[in-house]
């Protein structure tokens, strides 16, 4: 059986994995809407395990290996944090369990929200949003709330700059607003002449990430604010880039109003392949009657209840937000502590601008006589006019080095992008070998350039024809 | 105490050397002094060992119910020890979503498997990747069938209140309106529907079974919705699709529903694992990430993340949602269940559920409990009996069975899945009968 | 019969009170292959430089702007299964057919198209 072959094409007529207890009671069918063509592969365990075990061997984790994506902090995630998440006594309660018989969960979503309070700089906290645009989309419409709360119905435009994640416009629009994008500066900050000139009466808010995608801190933080803050707009922080400044600076110190969180980054629980996240959102004193319901309150006897709000947006999710995964970033931060929090932003500083030193001469950083954060932007350009060889297949040779490529393409305001963020959690030996491989890849550019252009050379597959499966549009199995 | 960062003492001097820096410090100068924070009022770390104890410890106090007759939304079933095995390789579980797919076919694969299963499944043409939950899925397939002059979502009250809360908050802010109706003997009305329904009518969205258990008619309720030029969305139990008819063969456009029944824990709540599924001619509107099947330069099989611009990376403002992370991992969880359990396990567990419920509804009448509805149901149903809800409640919570949900002073809502036994239906019905 | 071209890279070829539209070569190449064609519905009323329809390639969604004012009259239903028509040929790859009831004010020739690139 080929290991391209997917499970429909391994079904075995009668073979069985999980087997369940025979019933005890009369079998009984319903009367109506009975299906009768249902119809699933049927495997023996052993295939079924090897089935998928296969599937995990082409796949690549942090565990796998260095995983620089840019904005994605793909940093290590503790096996404690995996274990705590998987005691019955959090896995096995009902959400719908009585209060009294969950104080435990209770106390991990009060104490959490505690901790991110003081992380943000915030006066409340929901973990109810499930990721980070999730987290965006209820901030947003906290803010839409608190307008209309004022009486200030004309506030219906979001300013977005142009290095912005795509989530921050995505989640505008969809939260009901117009989305009003600004240019960067020459030092591709928030150019504040085009600010000034776009925030008034109609301003509901700024949305901005700071660090910003390029990996720079806002010198610019405090005039930005003032500006917001005068038109009577707020400003909404994307904590995509948290990891920089936690325990250094507070969003809520910056001036910022609604700061969402991507627990799934910063407090380092997995990324699953994509999901689940966890996007808090934490917001000042003034919105936080707007805040999705339920929220945990403690008692003066010291038990936790559910606490409701009559001025609440509502719900953004079922239940309570994704509970396990906050759950883990719970057992983060009582990890590292105070301390503990600000080295990590130390060391993923560190680690940035240690990479960025060993490659900066081959691959320009943008605003590289600055000091990055967590991250930066080296641009390809050079290279492509040099060779042709673009930030894709630089991307694509470093999978043959064993290393997962960093983010391509991404800030759009920067040419031939590719974005790197080693972490914290990443050793010297790591970052010298990404060097090297670096300027080994660099090197081969030049000497063997259709050698680049064809890579991955080593990989389970080689290119896939995207646009290929953008036509043919084949999206499922059928046999 | 702890932290994870490998980076020695030595090691850091010399890297700070590279950077052209004396001190970590210096890497901050551009952050303002005066927005520095001081030290944060959180607690100092702890060890591993003490983290793992001090957790331990809240754990214990959360009660862990010998017996669950609680379902409405989240549901208690065995999970097949290989769905744990397999959901746990840290393979799966510590990659980033599949943006580089020579390095991510493995789970490129298993989400191109977990689309096949929802069609299979739903009888839908195409699904997604996966959404964050059946409550957000509801929403996001309202929002679809958004259309010129077409923005009224009719619903009954019988839908699960925490996917009704949901889309009001969604559809609110895309000016559409959330037509709640009155609930006919705890069923939708469809003929009260179909009067209503005129050309401002986007979608009709239902659930089946609904929340209080009953297995609406599904063809009845797409009909009055095509009747009017509008969608109809079903909302499903998956593991009531092994036993019940497919949305797509009741006309359904698009369904949805809640994975979690699909091997992941009941977790207080999440994470969960939104589905959607539509036909064809809907896919450009469908949200997230999908994957498809293509080649590669040599012509082997291969699959990749596709229809991208209809995301929010790339459309930005005028993306179809702005959903990034998903639930990828509980997707995968799913596809594996369904893997482990197949055509007949999942048949199995459908029947043993309903079988269950309606041996409980049974015996439950013999002690003077009433069912509030007459429908027909498949693994929850209401009771009636006048004032005794908390009565019933604490007896069962005393010999350590979670009772069904309080709907009111009167009614409780139950569920039954292969989980339970006639042992413990026996004795729960002994309890009843004696708090009555 | 005259050929016009906008600012945002399309093309109107009047015909006595019809236009076909369609976007240039220029468009085309920065787009890079067409997988998709929106096209507009036929009988629906566009705006000299409002939205028309949007175009898609594998990393990027176009919108595509009117360059004449109208009623759409006719699509080319050819581009829904061969939308890299657009790439072959984007000069003869028409989007769809306008009965026109204006003009944009900012047209151009192509000679004043081509010296704007």
């Amino acid at each position: 059986m080929s290991a391209d072959n997917l499970i429909f094409e391994k079904s075995s007529l009668g073979a069985r994995a999980a087997t369940i207890r025979n019933p005890d009671v009369p079998v009984y069918a319903p009367s109506c809407a009975l299906r009768e063509n249902f119809d699933f592969p049927e495997l023996t365990e052993v295939a079924l395990v090897r089935h998928y075990t296969a599937l995990s061997r082409m796949a690549f984790g942090v565990d796998n290996g260095f995983y620089p994506l840019g904005s994605c902090t793909m940093k290590y995630n503790p096996k404690l944090n995996e274990e705590i998440a998987s005691f019955e006594g959090f896995t096995d309660i009902h959400p719908l369990a009585p209060e009294g018989s969950v104080q435990g969960a209770l106390e991990v979503m009060y104490g959490l929200s505690e901790a991110l309070k003081e992380i943000t700089g915030m006066d409340a906290v929901t973990l109810q949003p499930a990721a980070g645009a999730h987290g965006e989309y209820t901030g947003l419409s906290i803010i839409a709330a608190y307008h209309k709360g004022r009486g200030d119905l004309a506030r219906k435009k979001i300013i977005v700059p142009d290095s912005a994640h795509g989530t921050n416009p995505a989640s505008a629009a969809m939260a009901g607003f117009e989305v009003i994008n600004i240019p960067s500066d020459e030092g591709k900050g928030v150019d504040l002449d085009a600010l000034r000139a776009a925030a008034g009466a109609d301003t509901a808010a700024l949305m901005l990430t700071n660090p910003t995608t390029l990996g720079l801190f806002e010198k610019n933080i405090e005039a930005i604010a003032e500006i917001v803050h005068s038109a009577g707009g707020l400003l909404y922080y994307d904590g995509a880039n948290l990891n920089a400044v936690m325990g250094i600076v507070r969003p809520g110190d910056m001036g910022f109003d609604v700061v969402h969180l991507n627990l799934h980054k910063t407090f380092s629980t997995p990324h699953g392949g994509g999901g689940p996240g966890s996007g808090p959102v934490g917001c000042k004193r003034a919105l936080e009657k707007y805040l999705p319901d339920p929220h945990v309150i403690k008692n003066a006897d010291g038990t936790y209840s559910f606490a409701y709000s009559g001025d609440s947006i509502g719900k953004v999710s079922s239940f309570y937000g994704n509970f396990l995964v906050y759950l883990k970033a719970y057992a983060y931060i009582l990890t590292l502590g105070a301390e503990g929090i600000r080295r990590s932003a130390e060391g993923a500083v560190l680690n940035a601008n240690y990479l960025k030193a060993g490659i900066s001469d081959l691959y320009p950083v943008e605003g590289g006589a600055r000091h990055c954060m967590h991250e930066f932007v080296a641009s390809c350009e050079r290279l492509k006019e040099e060779c042709g060889v673009s930030a894709m297949d630089v991307a694509k040779a470093l999978i043959d080095r064993g290393m997962h490529p960093p983010t391509m393409y991404f800030p759009t305001i920067v040419h031939e992008a590719l974005m790197f963020e080693p972490t914290e959690t990443e050793d010297k030996a790591t970052l010298d070998a990404a060097i090297e491989a670096l300027r080994a890849v660099y090197d081969e550019a030049h000497a063997d350039p259709e050698k680049l252009v064809s890579a991955p050379h080593n990989a389970v597959i080689s290119r896939p024809d995207e646009v290929l499966a953008a036509k043919r549009q084949i999206l499922r199995w059928k046999g | 105490m702890s932290d994870y960062i490998p980076v020695t003492e030595r090691e850091r001097e010399e890297m700070l050397a590279a950077t052209g820096v004396k001190s970590v410090d210096e890497l901050f100068a551009d952050i303002p002094a005066g927005l520095r924070a001081g030290r944060l009022k959180l607690p100092a770390g702890l060890s591993q060992q003490e983290v793992y104890e001090k957790l331990k410890k809240t754990a214990s106090l959360n009660r862990v119910y010998r017996s669950c007759m609680r379902g409405a939304g989240a549901y208690r079933h065995y999970i097949p020890s290989a769905v744990k095995a397999i959901a746990s390789r840290s393979e799966f579980v510590t990659a980033y979503t599949p943006y580089q797919a020579e390095m991510s076919q493995g789970i490129l694969r298993a989400m191109f498997e977990y689309q096949t299963y929802i069609c299979l499944l739903t009888g839908m043409d195409v699904s997604n990747a996966s959404l964050y939950n059946g409550a957000t899925a509801a929403a996001e397939a309202a929002l679809m069938t958004k259309e010129r002059g077409r923005y009224k979502v009719f619903v009954t009250d019988n839908v699960r209140p925490d996917v009704l809360a949901v889309m009001k908050t969604y559809l609110a802010a895309k000016n559409m309106e959330l037509v709640v109706l009155p609930a006919k003997d705890g069923l939708t009305d469809a003929e009260a529907l179909g009067a209503l329904l005129d050309g401002s009518a986007a979608a009709v969205y239902a659930e089946r079974p609904n929340y209080f258990g009953l297995i609406e008619d599904f063809d009845a309720i797409g009909e009055a919705a095509h009747a009017a030029g509008a969608k109809f969305i079903g909302g499903c139990n998956p593991i009531s699709l092994a036993l019940l008819k497919t949305p797509a063969d009741c006309g359904a456009d698009i369904a949805v529903g809640e994975g979690q029944p699909l091997g992941m824990s009941l977790a207080f709540g999440g994470p969960y694992l939104g589905f959607i599924a539509c036909k064809e001619k809907e896919v450009r509107k469908l949200p997230g990430r999908i994957v498809g099947e293509t080649v590669d330069k040599n012509m082997r099989k291969a699959y990749v993340l596709t229809l991208q611009p209809r995301e929010q990376h790339i459309k930005r403002e005028r993306a179809s949602s702005n959903i990034c992370s998903n639930e990828a991992l509980c997707a995968l969880t799913a596809t594996v269940y369904m893997g482990a359990m197949g055509k007949e396990g999942m048949r199995e567990a459908a029947s043993a559920c309903t079988s269950y419920a309606h041996y409980a509804a049974r015996k439950f009448r013999e002690t003077g409990l009433e069912l509030r509805y007459e429908g027909e149901f498949f693994h929850e149903f209401v009771t009636v009996a006048k004032g005794a809800s908390d009565r019933i409640l604490a007896a069962l919570d005393e010999r350590g069975i979670l009772g069904g949900l309080r709907l009111s002073d009167d009614e409780l809502l139950w569920c039954f899945t292969e989980l339970n036994s006639k042992a413990e239906i026996d004795e729960a019905t002994a309890l009843i009968g004696g708090a009555l | 019969m005259s050929l016009y071209f906008t600012k945002s890279h399309e093309w109107a070829d009047v015909d006595g009170d019809i236009a076909a539209v369609g976007i240039t070569d220029y468009a085309a190449g920065e787009l890079g292959d067409v997988v998709y064609v929106e096209l507009p519905e036929v009988g629906s009323a566009v705006q000299a430089g409002g939205k028309l329809c949007e175009v898609e390639s594998v990393k990027a969604a176009s919108e595509i702007f009117s360059p004449v004012s109208g009623v759409v009259t006719e699509v080319n239903t050819a581009l829904e299964d061969a939308p890299e028509l657009i790439n072959a040929d984007a000069m003869t790859a028409w989007i769809c057919k306008i009965k026109i009831d204006g003009l944009n004010a900012e047209l151009m020739d192509e000679t004043a198209y081509k010296a704007g690139l």
